[in-house]
């Protein structure tokens, strides 16, 4: 008896003094000169790997704003801290660990998770508890048309990935005019061939081939049977890294030629290359970011890609991909809403970024009412002679695009 | 037109494949009524086995292709001699359990050792096609079919031709017969789950030569082989073939002209007619209850 009596005084002193934690206002942690970053990350299940490299992403500037004078508020230096929590690749823990982190750890503001799934439950969770969320790995618009005023995007949304190439394709000569477009089955993807459909079909182009496969497919050959009818001179796909190496395999086994080949997913991964050998050659990917784009960022932060990607490669061992690099720039966003505001202040912090507009390594940081960097254009690799080169948007290219694609039976 | 029969022929060459999934799945549901749900997975060992061989020494997956039968039938053998032969007599759902158990601990130790990236083999005649009439094939899928048929005729023989051959469809008519007359039930059913395992790995080596090898890529072709084994007939080679052309040629066509993202549903709405009006499948014959 005695014992329960114990327990139950000491389970209410702690059930009072959470009551009382949660009702006192997040105490300022900036009053240890620190900013409090919290991100329920992926560290186990499925996305793991990708967890891992947002997490490095993450820490690459934490590390480096630590070590270059910190972040100024109100004439006072503050280090920056953030504190990682393992959503598992679950949806739902996502949202629970934010909650835990703004109401138990109270952390100052949110870096998002990894995936759009999880950055949806995320960013209800922000947006109930008032506090500013800035991710950089959830790239479907879903997200953003709930009237979310606390949840940022880095990256350009998934209808935008396959536009960047029709819009270099635009300036080629002679100049494509007709589209064929593939698409995997699922909310993103169709996303993605929605939207370059219907920049195809505005910009003059019409779109000869359209259409869906399942998402696990283990045979296109229906699919290049009928673009390979359509006669396009522009082959699209908006999928995964398996479907697009099929694609590309089973285009070349029934020799379908085009002017130009693009896909959403897969030239920028190495696999894509190791894989399909010079069969990769003249391919065209969408790509929010890569190691030779050339924007020259605000200061502040390393504002050169290249610069960037050796830094990184120093400290982690390998090229930043361009989830490092996303992942990078939601914490910039945070570092130059917070200057901006100059305060720690959730609301107007939120309202910084709301305004923000500003050049950084990884490219234009600008949000629409929504929150979505719609102002970002899609970056085009081409993959040529074996080596991914920029060949798109102008200014940032560090290579002309190879066009027209030729033949199968004309390549050595 | 030309659109027909470049699909007609995409089918065909893709259901040859399907065959050879199949025919595994169908010898081990057959004889001994297991539904073999880590099918799938050896699929897959057989690829990542052509995979390795072809990484590391160029071996011609073509080559690789007895190598990796070999080592998928001893390990079939093993599995089935000391792990599914405690519960063989079980109900199905035992072996459902057991099988997926394995299935998902195989996919595991794979991706602990491969981790999940995406990996292919490319070789030097790889997207090698030639035309017929407007119709363009590739020789890989050629050579797949050609292969394909070949694994099927020699099944055929050694199931009737050759005295375990005969043992294995004595026990599948009738164990307790079959084990009077003196066949070892124990190893013999080793020895087809092990044919089993050897001949998915066989799918897997020409799956490779097509197709992006990751960890979970077997599982899709759990599914096709157990379409094609209703389709076609339990427990029989030839219903194993022609499920197997029948079924690719049906999602190819079906997929052509009522939709590439009903592509299964088409497939499995024609298994569901076959069902209704003829339950034994395309080529059914008796098989163990």
């Amino acid at each position: 008896m005695a014992y329960l009596r114990v327990g139950g005084l000491i389970a209410l002193a702690i059930a009072g003094a959470l009551t009382l934690s949660t009702a006192v206002p997040p105490p300022a942690s900036a009053a240890d000169n620190t900013i409090v970053f919290g991100a329920a990350l992926a560290a186990t299940g499925a996305n793991a790997r990708e967890g891992a490299l947002t997490k490095e992403g993450y820490d690459f500037w934490q590390d480096y704003v630590n070590s270059h004078g910190g972040i100024k508020v109100a004439g006072k230096a503050y280090k920056v801290n953030i504190e990682y929590a393992d959503d598992e690749s679950k949806p739902q823990t996502a949202a629970l660990l934010v909650e835990k982190l703004v109401n138990e750890d109270h952390v100052n503001f949110i870096l998002g998770p990894y995936g759009s799934a999880n950055t949806a439950t995320a960013a209800a969770v922000a947006e109930r508890l008032k506090v500013p969320m800035v991710e950089g790995n959830g790239a479907a618009a879903s997200i953003f048309n709930q009237g979310y005023k606390y949840t940022f995007a880095v990256l350009a949304p998934g209808y935008k990935y396959l536009q960047g190439i029709l819009e270099m394709a635009q300036m080629l000569k002679p100049q494509p005019k007709t589209v064929a477009i593939s698409t995997a089955n699922d909310t993103f993807s169709v996303e993605v061939g929605q939207g370059a459909a219907q920049y195809a079909a505005a910009h003059g182009m019409t779109v000869v081939y359209n259409n869906k496969y399942p998402a696990d497919t283990t045979d296109v050959s229906a699919v290049v049977s009928g673009i390979k009818a359509a006669n396009p001179d522009i082959i699209l796909n908006g999928g995964h890294l398996d479907e697009a190496l099929l694609l590309q395999r089973t285009l070349k086994e029934q020799d379908v030629n085009a002017k130009i080949f693009g896909y959403s997913v897969g030239p920028d991964t190495p696999d894509y290359r190791k894989t399909l050998g010079k069969d990769a050659n003249w391919v065209f990917g969408g790509t929010q970011w890569s190691p030779t784009a050339k924007y020259k960022g605000a200061p502040g932060f390393i504002g050169d890609s290249k610069v960037y990607a050796a830094e990184f490669n120093k400290k982690y061992g390998h090229i930043p991909e361009y989830h490092n690099a996303e992942s990078t720039a939601a914490c910039l966003a945070f570092q130059y809403a917070i200057e901006k505001a100059d305060s720690l202040d959730p609301q107007k912090v939120r309202d910084a970024l709301h305004a923000l507009d500003v050049v950084t390594f990884y490219g234009i940081l600008k949000f629409d009412d929504r929150g979505l960097n719609v102002y970002k254009p899609m970056a085009v690799n081409q993959i040529q002679n074996g080596n991914l080169m920029t060949v798109w948007p102008r200014g940032v290219q560090n290579a002309q695009p190879a066009f027209p694609t030729p033949a199968w039976s004309a390549r050595s | 037109m030309q659109l027909f029969w470049q699909s007609l022929v995409n089918g065909i060459l893709v259901g040859g494949i399907f065959a050879v999934v199949a025919l595994g799945f169908s010898l081990v549901w057959g004889i001994m009524n297991i539904i073999n749900l880590a099918h799938g997975s050896f699929v897959m060992l057989g690829a990542y086995t052509a995979y390795v061989l072809f990484s590391t020494w160029h071996v011609d997956p073509f080559l690789s292709l007895p190598v990796a039968f070999v080592l998928l039938y001893g390990f079939g053998y093993c599995i089935q001699r000391f792990v599914i032969n405690f519960v063989v007599r079980a109900p199905i759902l035992t072996t459902f359990l057991l099988t997926f158990g394995l299935s998902l601990l195989i996919v595991n130790v794979v991706l602990l050792i491969f981790h999940g990236d995406t990996k292919g083999i490319t070789t030097q005649y790889s997207g090698t096609n030639f035309s017929i009439g407007g119709v363009t094939v590739g020789w890989v899928k050629v050579w797949t079919l050609l292969v394909a048929l070949a694994i099927t005729a020699l099944m055929q023989a050694f199931l009737t031709r050759t005295k375990t051959g005969r043992a294995i469809r004595a026990t599948a008519m009738d164990v307790d017969a079959a084990q009077l007359s003196g066949v070892r039930v124990a190893h013999l059913y080793a020895v087809v789950f092990g044919l089993g395992a050897g001949l998915a790995g066989a799918a897997g080596v020409l799956i490779s030569l097509s197709y992006s090898l990751q960890p979970s890529m077997g599982d899709p072709f759990v599914i096709t082989g157990f379409v094609v084994c209703v389709l076609g007939g339990l427990g029989s080679v030839q219903g194993a073939l022609l499920g197997g052309l029948v079924y690719g040629v049906i999602e190819a066509l079906g997929s052509q002209y009522i939709g590439t993202g009903l592509q299964d549903a088409v497939a499995l709405v024609v298994l569901l007619i076959v069902l209704i009006f003829r339950p034994r499948g395309l080529l059914g014959k008796a098989t163990a209850s």
